[in-house]
């Protein structure tokens, strides 16, 4: 009972005394609420309680503190900092060098009809949910520069997608050196990549697939064109010239960006068949203007890549050549852009080698989109903001695609028509609605054959989330 | 399928991109864009901005009117203040008076309609055991500083003070949070800063250098600017928001309240004895008179010359068109302060 007591004594000291120190805290600095002239009255109040609370607070911060309460502090410290130490070791993982871990997963729900009404092919226009790819990125460094920023850097990715029958792949794999210095933005950029990595090639082959407006590629740069957006092993330089910077909002625009590589020519994870290498390089000129210019976000380019291919035909050998030679424009800015590319190419490999028929393909496409929203802007993206909250965009977009597989021939394009809506409404996540319109003429595609009547026209509708970390 | 319906998607695509503007005689929100690196809080350098909000005072005034206010706390700073206006994210802003003329000649629509605070320290700061000790000890170091920043300017004139150029140093573009990291890492040895300087109070580094004894024009300000539409648009709405920040800098301009703002700035997350010793000296009255008399625009006007003559900017543009003081005069009235500023 003594005890009940004592503790009642000693709760109601401590409830009394956080009444105190909230009547203590100041509610109002002094500043006058009311409409129209600050009167002297008023401000004379406010100054004495702003100098009351000011005298009231360096009153506490000159009281001595007891050697009770010192070593109650330093026994709090010993507590938490074995706490920290223990969370470290046991929920933090631990690399020897460091690392950021990234990836991207699609989820995929698509419908599709066709005309085709043979049994076989029909069986494609199922419907349902998939998940296209899941991939996982490591990067980091490996010496940090202080001096300049002639940083050692690293990449690796792995994929597993429904086009490799969901084997686990290794995209990027690469060492990356920045030969000249990187610490001011007004110098260019001159780096080395060797190892796996994509080809200097075109716009969207070389877009990452966050950055990519429709859920499926231009089919020049899938594996159905030239694929140009598949990893290769080899050695490229990149860099830039004449960089522009407005200071006004930290915006760097390069005049010049250039790369040029050698490539195996055998795609991602695959050795060489052969002595040649393929050559890839490309240019880019981009508008040098100052970020309010309606021209920021204008780049023309080229590109240009060649090699030669070992084919095995009936038992027979060679060596055949291949060109691919591209150009585009692009002007992505807000909230109205667009991208353009067309793409050329020869390959050597007729049905007899020696005799070298060369074919000849083509693709193009076109793209407008317009957005509206935040997501893009680093001043509404980067805020100082305590909750997960992060800025909405909405982008509708149109998409032409034209492919040519033998220009020799007539009436056997492919052409694809996308309209499509993506919302990108979480960091790195965005929801993308696809309607796409094709129509197949290519006589030697097997699922034209197999209509059996003429050019085969498919409407497929496509929704997916694709969301990164 | 008939083609017509095919390019039914084609026609709700384009119904799409098309905004229905509507017509209003006052805005369902008023976006005000501000420099801010904690979360939740503006930058210590916008002091006035923090009163204004701390107290309510804008949402206070528009409640009536059902008229939200919206907060961007840009941790870009200056660069990124002028990037929410440039993308039409952004009513108000205020910010330092450097990115202001930038983001102006760059061909932003705005106007500046109010001053803020007068007379903003710069602080250069060297990590401990570099040997840095003054301006010319910088010679062949990596300093750091944001680009775009009321810092550009002040290095270029502190150097030059000293006969020095930016030729004679290595300057390394980092915002205030990174380059408080990187001196630490030893990634740049020196730093430029506002008054709060954790790393100086922690022992970590030193003080080298301040301007504080400079006169309160030729160093840093801060300034409140609008978009030309909006102003245009609700000019009323316009001149209460400048009578709101009036009222914030009367008060911000009173010596009795010194000790309540310093309290202010350190619920920033500044350094409170570093805040105190920061305006030892300094006149609150003249710091924080908002006006845009003729010597601020004359300061703005200088500003402008001192970045063309080091291709800070590429053209200039008409200062006198840009500044805007008709909200600012018919606020001072009703609130009868006309007389209380030098002018």
């Amino acid at each position: 009972m003594r005890n009940i007591k004592w503790a009642a004594i000693v709760l109601g000291a401590l409830l009394v005394g956080n009444v105190d120190l909230h009547a203590a805290e100041p509610t109002n600095s002094g500043l006058p609420e009311a409409q129209g002239i600050v009167t002297e009255s008023q401000n004379a109040e406010a100054a004495a309680a702003t100098e009351a609370d000011a005298a009231a607070a360096a009153e506490a911060t000159n009281k001595p503190v007891t050697r009770a309460e010192l070593d109650g502090i330093n026994s709090q410290l010993a507590i938490l900092n074995d706490q920290l130490n223990r969370t470290l070791s046991l929920n933090t993982a631990s690399t020897t060098r460091s690392l950021k871990i990234g990836g991207t997963l699609q989820t995929r729900y698509a419908f599709l009809d066709s005309n085709d009404t043979k049994g076989a092919t029909k069986t494609k226009d199922a419907s349902g949910f998939s998940i296209p790819a899941a991939s996982i990125s490591l990067s980091g460094s490996l010496r940090k520069d202080y001096a300049d920023g002639r940083n050692l850097d690293y990449a690796a990715g792995f994929q597993a997608a429904s086009g490799s029958s969901w084997n686990l792949q290794v995209t990027d794999a690469y060492l990356k050196y920045n030969i000249l210095p990187t610490l001011d933005n007004e110098k260019p950029l001159l780096y080395v990549q060797v190892g796996q990595q994509k080809r200097p090639f075109g716009v969207e082959p070389l877009a990452t697939e966050d950055k990519q407006p429709a859920i499926n590629l231009a089919t020049f740069a899938g594996t159905g064109g030239y694929s140009l957006s598949t990893r290769d092993i080899g050695l490229q330089i990149k860099g830039d010239l004449l960089p522009s910077v407005d200071t006004g909002y930290g915006y760097r625009v390069p005049l010049i960006e250039y790369s040029l590589g050698v490539f195996n020519g055998s795609l991602q994870n695959a050795a060489d068949t052969n002595r040649s290498k393929d050559v890839a390089g490309r240019i880019a000129f981009n508008a040098p203007v100052d970020y309010n210019s309606d021209f920021r976000g204008l780049t023309v380019g080229a590109s240009y890549t060649t090699g030669q291919g070992d084919y095995a035909t009936g038992g027979t050998f060679g060596k055949a050549s291949k060109t691919r030679l591209g150009y585009d424009i692009s002007y992505v800015a807000s909230p109205v852009g667009f991208t353009a590319e067309y793409v050329k190419g020869r390959d050597d490999h007729g049905i007899d080698l020696k005799s070298a028929k060369p074919v000849r393909t083509a693709g193009y496409t076109l793209t407008f989109f317009y957005q509206w929203g935040e997501q893009f802007l680093k001043s509404v993206r980067s805020q100082a903001r305590a909750d997960d909250w992060w800025p909405t965009t909405y982008q509708p977009f149109i998409r032409y695609d034209r492919w040519d597989p033998d220009t020799a021939i007539a009436k056997n394009e492919t052409s694809i028509w996308t309209y499509g809506f993506n919302i990108f409404f979480a960091e790195t996540t965005k929801l993308q609605l696809n309607y796409n319109v094709s129509e197949i003429k290519d006589l030697n595609n097997a699922d034209v054959k197999a209509a059996g009547k003429g050019p085969l026209r498919k409407h497929e509708v496509a929704a997916q989330f694709q969301y990164g970390f | 399928m008939k083609r017509w319906i095919k390019m039914l998607p084609l026609l709700a695509a384009i119904l799409s991109m098309t905004v229905v503007a509507k017509a209003a005689d006052k805005p369902s929100v008023i976006r005000f864009v501000v420099p801010g690196y904690v979360p939740e809080k503006a930058s210590p350098t916008q002091l006035l901005f923090t009163v204004v909000w701390e107290q309510g005072l804008l949402q206070q005034e528009f409640a009536k009117d059902g008229i939200k206010i919206e907060r961007i706390l840009t941790k870009q700073a200056g660069p990124g203040v002028n990037e929410a206006f440039a993308n039409g994210k952004a009513d108000f802003g205020q910010c330092g008076d450097f990115p202001l003329t930038v983001g102006k000649a760059g061909g932003l629509k705005t106007k500046l309609i109010l001053g803020q605070e007068n007379g903003s320290t710069t602080y250069i700061i060297a990590r401990s055991g570099t040997g840095i000790r003054t301006i010319q000890d910088l010679r062949g170091k990596r300093i750091g500083y944001q680009k775009g920043t009321n810092s550009q300017p002040a290095i270029i004139k502190i150097l030059a003070l000293n006969g020095l150029t930016l030729n004679d140093i290595r300057s390394v573009n980092v915002t205030v949070a990174d380059g408080t990291a990187a001196l630490v890492a030893g990634t740049v040895d020196a730093l430029l800063s506002g008054y709060d300087r954790p790393l100086v109070h922690q022992g970590v580094a030193v003080d080298v250098y301040n301007n504080a004894k400079q006169d309160y024009d030729s160093r840093g300000k801060t300034g409140l600017i609008v978009s030309e539409e909006f102003a245009a648009k609700y000019p009323d709405i316009t001149k209460r928001l400048v009578k709101v920040f009036l009222r914030a800098g009367y008060y911000a301009s009173q010596e009795k309240n010194r000790a309540a703002l310093n309290a202010t700035r350190a619920k920033l997350g500044a350094n409170y004895t570093q805040a105190v010793q920061d305006w030892v000296g300094q006149d609150l009255k003249v710091k924080f008179n908002p006006l845009l008399k003729k010597s601020t625009v004359d300061s703005y006007k200088n500003l402008q010359q001192f970045a063309l003559k080091n291709g800070l900017i590429r053209q200039g543009f008409n200062v006198d068109t840009w500044v805007d003081t008709r909200f600012q005069d018919a606020a001072l009235a009703e609130l009868g302060l006309q007389n209380y500023w030098d002018r």
